[in-house]
């Protein structure tokens, strides 16, 4: 790029907002074709869904990275806009969709392993690699949760310092996120899975905290091992297959990455009489590819990555990492695993169910001993996540609905909980539980949005994040009996920990509050513009789709029932 | 003519006295003639092998192998001229960059 | 199910307070302690009270509509979900609706709630807004006071279990956010955090025993499905009783009950208004409500089958009512006292509901409609009763407040406001700082004068239509099962504390002379506050025509026609109580009203009866108990120094030491364990990947120490790998 370098900045800008207008043309002149065309053929749109954000990231960073120093401050405004636009055009996508503006989509008329917008490219021929990518009731509300979330991280995280580079990064993340929930060949899934560590390590790196080295390097190598013995299970489970099934299988190996082939070959068999590829070989294959998942959710005892990460993890970075990254280990779970190993399922049932209960209850109980605010939430997160794993060990579609749910509404409730310590951390420069009181009378909104992310988390009804535990707990009764006293108590225990940190932050202080010795004496301010923006939205959501569950239930519970028809219904147990 | 057995037996001298003197000389010009002596060694063995069994191929070898070790023993000098300007001392024992 | 068009507009009484919630609260914001804001509509107070008026209007509507039989309506499906049958593979979606369902029960409690709601709010606006204490801020009140108005209309009219949870865990956070209002307060912020915590751990019960419930059911938690006998009939009982129980557990949470009582005393931390509404009227009856629900249940499984939990729920009535009256002896804090009256009272009705229970499950419907309706009315006299005392008592605390203004501050140079420049340490609750008021305050003492009589039980007035009806009906159950002869016998123990320890609070605050100087210059000033409690008074003084109109049998059955007209309701009720044809149960009538009219006054008068001072005149309805508990002072010397000083009362002080075992479990062993974890997680099993990082890391550094950076060892190493190369291509080969 040793062009551009010469570029004096001025041009530069100019070449950057012709860019944008350039891409804005090119969509207005597709879009008018949509919508004549109903019945039409839009399956191309996942490919701007996906390679959008990836490829304006990229270029957009490369702009950014050529800058000297002075260089990189006067670009930053632009470069920040510009990736806010480009944040929201998949925005747009997603929510057409949903609203059925640009083609019909009717989610229920979706059997098992059927997805709208499927669209096929072959990719690789020699080992049948093809770009396959679609949506169903399990990943579109995943899809719209990334989309959603990346605009509002970067509203939340305007002024973060370093914008020109920043900002694409978090573009770039997003584009690899939505790829990691639309592919469905397993090839590309795991390209996009280990495409979302990179842009998280270098947020991570550059913007995080004093320890970031460690976090960083401790986040990337954990998570990759995890992967690795994920892809070893991929692997074997592709040459398993037999040859030469599928229409994109490849010419030397005569086998398909393809995720519909494998589904469907699975398929053929029944759950509990024939066994696919066979109980013993199912067992080891579960396991592996869930370690993946496992390492990626995370689970206790694998959880320990998590705390660091996000403590040391700007703002923006622990949001998206809290808000979507965490989502894709359960996501994984369902997609592979789940569906085509269900006999290696009904076996680790009860396992699946233990190791759920313990991060639930092991995270809650730790949450209670921190000190530091963000560790505290961080720990919350992992409790959180085991909901998650007790909804798939129930084996009910209650069960499964409600863990998606469950996905969902954390998707939308941690970005708000980490917003918050950032909030903190930006304006007070303290996250330590003690250091502060009586805050609420210096910055009364932030208390009133900590007050609401807390009670949100902890399960207050018509707050997104009841549904989800109250269909958790319908489902766990009958099959498990009287463990179910150990989530209740964890509802309790959730409940002490936020309530003792809110107490001794926002709360107590007397009449002139004690501000925390990190602020020198200094006034405490209340919460910038953008992050109250950023806040606000977050809130309503999290109230709308408190009162309005069926928004995103009714897919959900679509696709589940897809799945228990053509999965665990066939042949009977 | 000689007995290839007994060419055979010189190279096999020639090469163990070159490999012992590359392992236990510190001056890198005479580890670059120990070097070039097991490669001459080489092309005995390959003479003599020749020899042995009429086929053109060795000697075909053996005359590579002279061309080669000519640029090798170039390039190692030339290494060894910059070594000298760099350090002031062509020992090997004390040019050790590389040490972990 | 009749369709009406009310029917349709029902939702509209819990939705309009939650609409005006953000509207407040954003109203407030923008125009904090501008003049317009403050004056015109009392910083948001009038808007919340036409709001409050019209879900009032709203609620008779519905219930003058509603008085022909139980009625109701869904509304709309709130979401679905499946469930699977592992055996047959059969897939059945199991629907949430959202609706209204409207009996008896119903009835009762809407009216009080919206009824309260709407007085309470009425003086608010006297109480809130003439304290420099909550200046800028009372938005925030109101806003939060919204909310939780329509959480308990939300509560009522819900035709689910799931949403009675929904709309109860919203008036927590709501209890959560008004006890806390003055959240600078240490004692505030930890009050708010106790009582949110409390009520939790009775929630987490709670709803697990609503999933119980679900799962036992079928899928259903809606009151049409789940109160049908024959459904009820298809259900394991023993399952069920488990299932109920633990719904009780959560109703002991929020009704205060032992022993999960103790956060109702440190609620006290927030404005009176809120002790009113929240802590006497409204929110410490959704336990209440929750238990009466169960009745169906009782009444439609096998005989004596679910009579274990009967006996429970009376037995902790009982232990409650005995408790709270105690502790109540040594209370000098005005709220405080009415605190503890409260616990007890809904104890009392926890034991009445409890003999209903019982009745009902041991096959006599009769009298177990009428011990519920004794119940239930009772928590409707309570509640009219309580709001009414708590109101009284913000009145005095609030008038105390200016007088003590006045006097440290009687030189208008010192306008600072501030609160602790306002205290001076003087506690304007205590009653130790009170005395003689009866004159200064007529419309007040008046309020708590009859107020208190509906609380004992004072004949003919408020509550004792009900609470004899509770004695009776539980001694009743007692002669046929002998375990009730403890909450029996407690309760009617109870009646003569009660007299007591509400007496001696009366005579403290309004008898006597002034014990400080701050004490006789109360006057009775504020406007707003006054009216409601004259609203009040009138209906304690007219309970006698609820009585009349049956309420008693008509709130027990709906369905039930026994009504006689009102004269003879009256002289049916009348013969009932006093010239009852059971010999044992007009003993008890006998012996009841003796301890709570006379006895318990008695001794409250000769502790701390006295005349008032020179020149000073109560109205005549009060005069004559002044100057009677003047009387029964001056002659009798008795002397309770004994008692004062005993352990019990020492105990008693301390709350019989409840707060300290909680507090210690929650510090010593829930913290310990917290940190104990946390610190196992950071060392241990973050410990396991430090040793593997450490590990790798040595094993990398023993490595590098081949590459020792000499070109003589290098030459070494290639040549030993070539001949290890060889050897294994020939060795192999």
């Amino acid at each position: 790029m040793g062009s551009t370098a010469n570029m004096d900045l001025k041009s530069k800008e100019f070449a950057l907002i012709g860019f944008l207008a350039l891409i804005i043309a090119a969509l207005a002149a597709f879009f008018p074709n949509l919508g004549a065309n109903a019945e039409g053929n839009v399956d191309w749109i996942s490919i701007p869904l996906v390679g959008f954000p990836i490829i304006t990231g990229v270029i957009l960073l490369a702009f950014a990275s050529q800058e000297s120093r002075t260089g990189k401050k006067k670009i930053a405004a632009p470069i920040r806009l510009a990736c806010l636009c480009f944040s929201l055009i998949p925005l747009g996508i997603s929510t057409a969709l949903f609203f059925d503006w640009l083609i019909a989509v009717d989610w229920s008329t979706l059997g098992y392993n059927e997805y709208m917008l499927d669209s096929q490219y072959l990719w690789m021929e020699s080992i049948g690699v093809s770009w396959h990518v679609g949506m169903d009731g399990l990943s579109f509300p995943m899809v719209w949760l990334t989309t959603f979330l990346v605009p509002i991280t970067m509203i939340m995280t305007w002024d973060e310092k370093d914008g020109a580079t920043y900002h694409p990064l978090l573009l770039l993340m997003g584009g690899a996120l939505i790829g990691v929930f639309v592919s469905l060949d397993l090839f590309m899934f795991y390209i996009f899975w280990e495409l979302t560590l990179i842009p998280m390590f270098f947020l991570i790196l550059k913007w995080g905290g004093s320890d970031r080295r460690y976090a960083a390097q401790k986040f990337f190598i954990y998570t990759f091992a995890a992967s690795v013995i994920m892809l070893l299970g991929l692997v074997t489970l592709y040459f398993l297959q037999p040859e030469g099934s599928g229409p994109f299988h490849g010419t030397i190996t005569g086998r398909t990455f393809d995720m519909t082939t494998l589904f469907a070959n699975a398929a053929a068999y029944n759950l509990g009489e024939n066994v696919f590829l066979g109980l013993e070989m199912q067992k080891i294959l579960f396991v592996l590819l869930m370690i993946g998942f496992l390492v990626k959710l995370p689970a206790v005892p694998f959880h320990t990555w998590l705390p660091d990460a996000h403590v040391q993890a700007p703002t923006g970075g622990s949001m998206l990492l809290a808000g979507v990254m965490l989502k894709m280990g359960a996501y994984g779970m369902m997609r592979i695993p789940i569906a085509i190993f269900p006999d290696a399922l009904v076996y680790y049932q009860d396992v699946i169910m233990a190791i759920g209960l313990i991060s639930l209850v092991w995270g809650s109980i730790v949450c209670l001993g921190q000190t530091n605010l963000k560790k505290m939430i961080a720990y919350s997160s992992v409790s959180h996540m085991g909901i998650i794993l007790l909804g798939i060990a129930s084996m009910q579609p209650l069960g499964y609905a409600a863990a998606l749910f469950m996905m969902f509404a954390h998707g939308i409730i941690s970005p708000m909980l980490f917003a918050v310590c950032g909030a903190f951390k930006h304006h007070y420069r303290s996250m330590e539980i003690g250091d502060m009181r009586g805050m609420a009378k210096w910055s009364p909104f932030l208390s009133v949005y900590m007050m609401f992310a807390w009670m949100a988390s902890l399960g207050l009804p018509l707050l997104a994040g009841f549904v989800a535990e109250l269909m958790i707990l319908l489902a766990y009764w009958p099959i498990y009996g009287w463990w179910i006293l150990l989530p209740g108590a964890v509802l309790a225990i959730t409940a002490a920990y936020y309530l003792w940190s809110m107490q001794r932050t926002i709360f107590e202080g007397g009449d002139e509050g004690q501000p925390p010795e990190s602020l020198n004496g200094e006034t405490p301010v209340d919460i910038s513009v953008h992050e109250n923006i950023g806040m606000i939205i977050l809130a309503v959501f999290t109230v709308i789709f408190g009162i309005f569950p069926f928004i995103a239930l009714g897919m959900m519970d679509d696709w589940t029932v897809a799945l228990f028809e053509g999965v665990f219904n066939r042949g009977g147990i | 003519m000689i007995d290839p057995a007994y060419v055979s037996g010189l190279s096999a001298i020639l090469f163990t006295i070159g490999l012992w003197g590359a392992f236990s000389r510190k001056n890198a010009i005479v580890v670059l003639m120990c070097i070039e002596l097991m490669l001459n060694a080489v092309n005995l063995q390959f003479v003599a092998a020749a020899a042995l069994w009429g086929d053109v191929t060795g000697w075909v070898y053996a005359i590579f192998a002279i061309a080669i070790a000519a640029g090798e023993v170039a390039i190692g000098l030339a290494i060894f001229l910059s070594m000298y300007g760099q350090h002031e001392t062509i020992s090997l024992d004390e040019v050790d960059l590389l040490k972990h | 199910m009749s369709g009406s068009i009310i029917l349709e507009y029902a939702l509209l009484i819990p939705l309009l307070p939650m609409m005006a919630f953000p509207v407040i609260l954003f109203l407030g914001k923008m125009f904090n302690g501008t003049p317009g804001w403050i004056n015109k509509t009392k910083e948001g107070g009038l808007i919340a009270l036409p709001v409050m008026g019209a879900s009032l209007i709203l609620s008779i509507w519905l219930i003058i509509d509603s008085l022909h039989g139980t009625s109701g309506t869904t509304l709309f499906t709130w979401f679905e979900s499946s469930w699977w049958d592992p055996a047959t593979g059969a897939i059945t979606t199991k629907v949430f609706n959202v609706g209204i369902y409207i009996d008896h029960l119903t009835i009762m409690l809407l009216f009080v709630a919206s009824f309260l709601c709407f007085l309470i709010n009425v003086f608010s606006i006297g109480y809130m807004n003439t304290d420099p204490i909550n200046d800028n801020r009372n938005h925030r009140f109101y806003a939060e006071f919204v909310l939780f108005c329509s959480g308990m209309l939300g509560m009522v009219l819900a035709d689910s279990f799931i949403w009675l949870f929904i709309f109860w865990e919203l008036m927590g956070l709501c209890s959560y956010l008004l006890i806390g209002f003055y959240y600078e307060r240490p004692s505030a912020a930890y009050a708010a955090k106790k009582a949110f915590l409390t009520t939790r751990v009775g929630d987490v019960f709670l709803i697990i025993g609503l999933v119980m419930l679900w799962n036992l059911f079928d899928g259903h938690l809606d009151y049409a499905y789940v109160f049908n006998p024959q459904n009820i009939a298809a259900v394991d009982a023993g399952s069920l009783q488990l299932a109920l129980g633990m719904m009780f557990i959560g109703a002991i949470g929020k009704s205060a009950q032992f022993p999960l009582h103790v956060w109702l005393p440190d609620a006290m931390e927030g404005p009176t208004p809120v002790s009113a509404l929240i802590h006497a009227a409204t929110m410490v009856n959704a336990g209440l409500y929750l238990v009466a629900r169960m009745f169906p249940f009782f009444a439609a499984t096998p005989i004596g089958s679910m009579s274990t939990l009967a006996i429970i729920i009376a037995f902790i009535g009982g232990i409650t009512a005995i408790m709270a009256a105690l502790i109540a002896f040594v209370q000098m804090d005005l709220k405080k006292v009415l605190a503890y009256s409260t616990m007890s009272q809904l104890a009392y009705i926890f034991t009445g509901l409890g003999a209903a229970m019982w009745l009902a499950n041991n096959g006599h419907m009769e009298a177990a409609t009428i011990a519920l309706g004794a119940a239930l009315f009772h928590l409707f006299n309570h509640a009219m009763a309580k709001g009414m005392l708590f109101m009284a008592a913000g009145s005095v605390i609030h008038e105390m407040h200016h007088a003590h203004h006045e006097v440290h501050h009687h030189d208008h140079s010192d306008d600072d406001h501030s609160a602790n420049d306002e205290d001076d340490d003087f506690d304007a609750q205590s009653m130790e700082n009170m005395g003689g008021l009866a004159s200064r305050m007529p419309i007040t003492a008046t309020a708590m004068f009859f107020g208190s009589m509906s609380i004992i039980g004072i004949p003919f007035i408020g509550g004792f239509w009900s609470k004899e009806g509770i004695i009776a009906k539980t001694w009743e159950v007692a002669f046929l099962e002998p375990s009730f002869f403890i909450p029996a016998l407690f309760i009617l123990c109870g009646a003569g504390m009660t007299g007591f320890y509400m007496s001696r609070m009366w005579l403290m605050t309004f008898a006597g002379k002034p014990k400080t100087e701050v004490a006789s210059h109360v006057v009775e000033k504020t406007a707003w506050i006054p009216i409601p409690l004259v609203v009040l008074t009138f209906m304690t003084l007219t309970a006698f025509i609820w009585a009349g109109l049956e309420v008693t049998g008509w709130l027990g059955d709906y369905d039930s026609g026994h009504f006689h007209g009102f004269l003879s309701g009256i002289l049916y009720e009348f013969k009932h109580i006093f010239l009852n044809h059971d010999i044992t149960l007009l003993l008890l009538t006998y012996v009841a009203i003796g301890l709570s009219m006379i006895l318990g006054p008695l001794y409250a008068m000769k502790l701390y009866g006295g005349r008032l001072e020179e020149g000073q005149k109560a109205l005549p309805w009060m005069g004559w108990f002044i100057n009677l508990s003047g009387r029964v002072n001056e002659n009798s010397d008795f002397d309770n120094s004994a008692w004062a000083n005993s352990s019990l009362t020492k105990s008693l002080h301390k709350r019989l030491h409840f707060d300290d075992v909680y507090d210690a479990a929650m510090l010593k062993i829930v913290v310990g364990c917290a940190n104990l974890a946390a610190l196992f997680d950071t060392k241990i099993i973050d410990g396991v990947i430090r040793g593997i990082e450490t590990t790798a890391q040595d094993a990398s550094t023993k490595v590098r120490s081949l590459t020792t950076g000499s070109a003589r060892d290098y030459i070494m190493m290639a040549a030993l790998g070539t001949l290890l190369i060889f050897g294994l291509l020939w060795g192999v080969a």
